[in-house]
C-alpha cells in the first residue's frame, strides 16, 4: 500500500508518538515515482543525457559493471548447458571426448580453463566483497581500492592455479 | 520567505524531518495551509520510511535478506561439493545455482527495464529461461554423470 493508510491525519502531523513532524509524507510509492518519470519522459522521447561515455571511469566502476557481467555470463553459460543437456543426442563423456579428439594442444586448454575459472573465481572473491559491503564494513573510499585490488590479484591467481590443475 | 535555520542545530538532530530552507538546496518543499499558523516553518515532502510508517510490505527486504543467504549457502556449497561429491551435492547445487542466477538476472532486469509491460514481459522471460535452466540440470544429473562429476571430469582432461 502506497504511503501510510493506517489512519487519516492532517498534513503535516505525526502518525506516532508525541514529537513535531514537519515532514508530509507523499501519496504515492517510490516505485511509482519512478515509473511516472520514465513513462512521461519516454513519452516525450526525450533523449538520454551521456552518462558512460562522458563520466571518468574508475576501478570501483569497472569492478562493479564486471561483477555483474561476469554473473550475467556464467548464468548463461548455466543455462546453455542445462538447454543443451535436454536437447543434444549424446552424453557428457561423449561430447567430452569429441573435444579431446580435437587435439586442441595444452596449451590452449590451459587458456580455456582459464577462460572459465577466471570468471568464477573473480565472481565468487568479489561476491564475497559485496557481502562485506552488507554488514556494513569496508565503504571508507581507501578501503574499497584495497579490498577491489585484493579481489583482482586473488583472481588471477586462483584462476591460473586452478588451470595448472 | 527564508526560514534559515544553522546546519548544526538540525544536524544535532540527528536525520531526522528538515524543516529549513535554504537556497543552496534544491529540495522541492511544501508549504502546507498551517503555514500561518507556523510562519518560520516548511516542511519537505518525503516518501514515509518503514520507521515512520510500518505499514508497507516487507516483501522486498525479506528478499534481499534471501539473496544474502543464498549468496552464503552457494559458497559453502564449493568446498563441500569437492570434497564430498555425489547427488545430494548435484541436486543442491543445481537449485542454488538456478535461485542465485535467476535472482541476480532479475536485478539486471530491474535496472535496466523499464515500462510495466516491458517489466512483466522481461520477468516472464527469466521465469521461463530459469525453469528451463533447472530442468535440465536436473535431467543432467538424473541421466547423466551430474554436475560434481561432470566438473572433475572436464578439469581432467
Amino acid at each position: 500500500a502506497p504511503g501510510c493508510s493506517r489512519r487519516p491525519r492532517r498534513p503535516g502531523t505525526s502518525n506516532t508518538a508525541p514529537h513535531p513532524n514537519y515532514a508530509a509524507p507523499m501519496g504515492t510509492t517510490a516505485k511509482e515515482e519512478m515509473n511516472k518519470f520514465w513513462a512521461k519522459n519516454a513519452k516525450l522521447n526525450r533523449p538520454m543525457s551521456p552518462h558512460l561515455t562522458i563520466y571518468k571511469w574508475s576501478v570501483p566502476m569497472m569492478m562493479s559493471i564486471t561483477h555483474r557481467g561476469t554473473g550475467v555470463g556464467l548464468s548463461g553459460a548455466i543455462s546453455a548447458f542445462a538447454l543443451a543437456a535436454l536437447v543434444l543426442p549424446g552424453n557428457y563423456p561423449y561430447y567430452l571426448d569429441l573435444i579431446h579428439s580435437l587435439y586442441i594442444g595444452p596449451y590452449l586448454i590451459g587458456l580455456a580453463k582459464f577462460g572459465i575459472a577466471f570468471p568464477v573465481s573473480y565472481h565468487t572473491y568479489n561476491g564475497i566483497r559485496h557481502l562485506w559491503w552488507d554488514i556494513g564494513k569496508g565503504f571508507k573510499i581507501p578501503e574499497v581500492y584495497r579490498t577491489g585490488y585484493t579481489v583482482i590479484a586473488l583472481s588471477v591467481i586462483t584462476s591460473i592455479a586452478v588451470a595448472f590443475l | 520567505m527564508a526560514a534559515i535555520v544553522r546546519l548544526s542545530s538540525v544536524c544535532r538532530r540527528g536525520v531526522k524531518p528538515l524543516f529549513y530552507q535554504s537556497t543552496f538546496l534544491a529540495r522541492p518543499l511544501a508549504v502546507p495551509h498551517t503555514y500561518k499558523e507556523h510562519p518560520y516553518q516548511l516542511t519537505a515532502k518525503i516518501h514515509a520510511s518503514q520507521a515512520l510508517c510500518g505499514s508497507g510490505s516487507k516483501a522486498a527486504s525479506l528478499h534481499w535478506t534471501a539473496e544474502r543467504v543464498l549468496s552464503i549457502l552457494l559458497l559453502a556449497m564449493g568446498p563441500v561439493a569437492y570434497f564430498n561429491p555425489g547427488p545430494f551435492m548435484d541436486y543442491s547445487l543445481a537449485a542454488a545455482l538456478t535461485l542465485h542466477g535467476h535472482w541476480g538476472i532479475g536485478q539486471v532486469l530491474t535496472d535496466y527495464v523499464h515500462g510495466d509491460a516491458k517489466i512483466k514481459m522481461a520477468n516472464a522471460g527469466l521465469f521461463l529461461l530459469s525453469t528451463v535452466t533447472f530442468a535440465g540440470l536436473c535431467y543432467f544429473n538424473y541421466n547423466d554423470v551430474g554436475i560434481c562429476k561432470a566438473v572433475a571430469m572436464l578439469w581432467s582432461k
